[in-house]
């Protein structure tokens, strides 16, 4: 091994290692994170339930650290991600690497020997499958890699049930499937009107490969079940009335926006509106139906 | 095994005062995560006792 005498504007600030981590990200998977945790039946030490959540955001950390390691060179062809450390050379790839595995160690470590191993084995898993899975093999070879990364972010409220419970039912399975068939939806409505850089960059998202009209039907066909997996955890009377109403009503109006999109025509970015509406309401939807989980929970208990 | 190379040129002393404060910057904030992690153990350790204890 070879120990540069590396210039100064090669070793990485703290600043840059904590962006690396893609922090902006990390607030949803700490939010779904927390909801997991609270959700769950049964108790946890509020130590424990501390440490179970900085695991997790450890670990999604370690993950954005390992995707910005391999996608260095695509990052660096996008405007929108250009001033990342490793495309703007503020950092070299190795301490990248180095970061994003001394990290994902840690976290599962730590989620391990602190709560239990069966968030830990799910929480490892989640690191393996955006890493690899999603961001080494499948992101750069299909149109569906949206779809795939959205597994990876759906983790979190499974190992955050499983800290609690130790153990994997249904419903964490159900706040799974909720967030697998919310990011499409989610993402491809803003995809279809921000002119990203993504053909430039070589990534074959739907609009691009697949074109607007067929994306605009897909995001109407996954509404459909996400409206079906969010109601679902009501059906099978695993919640209350609190989460029950706020998921049909919210459903509804996911369901309706996205059929707005569906039937949309307009190749004018700066006139779609219902890609707009459905995108901004996304987010308020994801929130709220999580929220309402947690206090139905609450309230019940 | 690690050595030293020699091919680049040496930093220059403004360079180096970079350097050093960046290091410095790092060092700082790595101990005040270790104080963290110091006090974060001592506490699941206090946990997982009266735990196995009751």
């Amino acid at each position: 091994m070879t120990i540069a005498s590396t210039p100064s504007y090669n070793l990485a600030s703290a600043q840059d290692l904590f962006a690396l981590t893609k922090p902006r990200v990390m607030s949803l998977v700490i939010f779904t994170a927390i909801c997991g945790l609270l959700a769950a039946p049964g108790s946890i030490h509020p130590v424990i339930g501390f440490t179970a959540i900085l695991a997790i955001s450890l670990g999604a950390g370690a993950s954005a650290a390992l995707n910005q390691w391999y996608e260095y060179d695509i990052d660096a062809m996008m405007k929108r991600t250009a001033n990342r450390p490793l495309p703007a050379g503020r950092m070299d790839r190795e301490t990248a690497l180095h970061f994003g595995v001394g990290l994902s160690a840690f976290s599962v470590l730590l989620m391990g020997l602190a709560v239990n191993w069966l968030s830990a084995a799910v929480l490892a898993f989640s690191i393996f499958f955006y890493a690899v899975v999603y961001t080494i093999w499948l992101k750069r070879s299909t149109p569906q890699n949206i779809v795939i990364g959205g597994a990876a972010g759906a983790f979190p409220p499974v190992i955050g049930w499983a800290a609690v419970t130790g153990d994997i039912t249904i419903m964490p399975l159900l706040l799974f499937a909720i967030i697998f068939f919310w990011t499409p939806p989610h993402f491809w409505a803003l995809a279809l009107f921000v002119n990203s850089d993504y053909s430039k960059a070589g990534i074959p998202m739907m609009p691009v490969v697949a074109g607007r009209k067929s994306t605009r039907k897909q995001i109407a066909v996954y509404s459909l079940i996400l409206a079906v997996c969010a109601i679902a955890p009501f059906a099978l009377n695993m919640t209350g009335v609190i989460y029950g109403a706020t998921a049909i009503l919210l459903s509804i109006a996911f369901v309706v926006l996205s059929f707005r999109v569906g039937l949309s025509k307009t190749e004018d970015p700066l006139a779609m509106k219902a890609e707009k509406h459905l995108f901004s309401f996304s987010i308020l939807y994801l929130f709220t139906l999580f929220g309402a989980l947690v206090a139905d929970r609450m309230i019940i208990a | 095994m690690s050595e030293i190379d020699t091919t680049k040129a040496p930093m220059s002393s403004e360079e180096q005062k970079a350097y050093q404060a960046r290091q410095k910057h790092r060092a700082i904030i790595m101990a005040g995560l270790l104080f963290f992690l110091v006090v974060l153990f001592y506490l699941i350790t206090f946990v997982k006792i009266g735990a196995a204890a009751s």
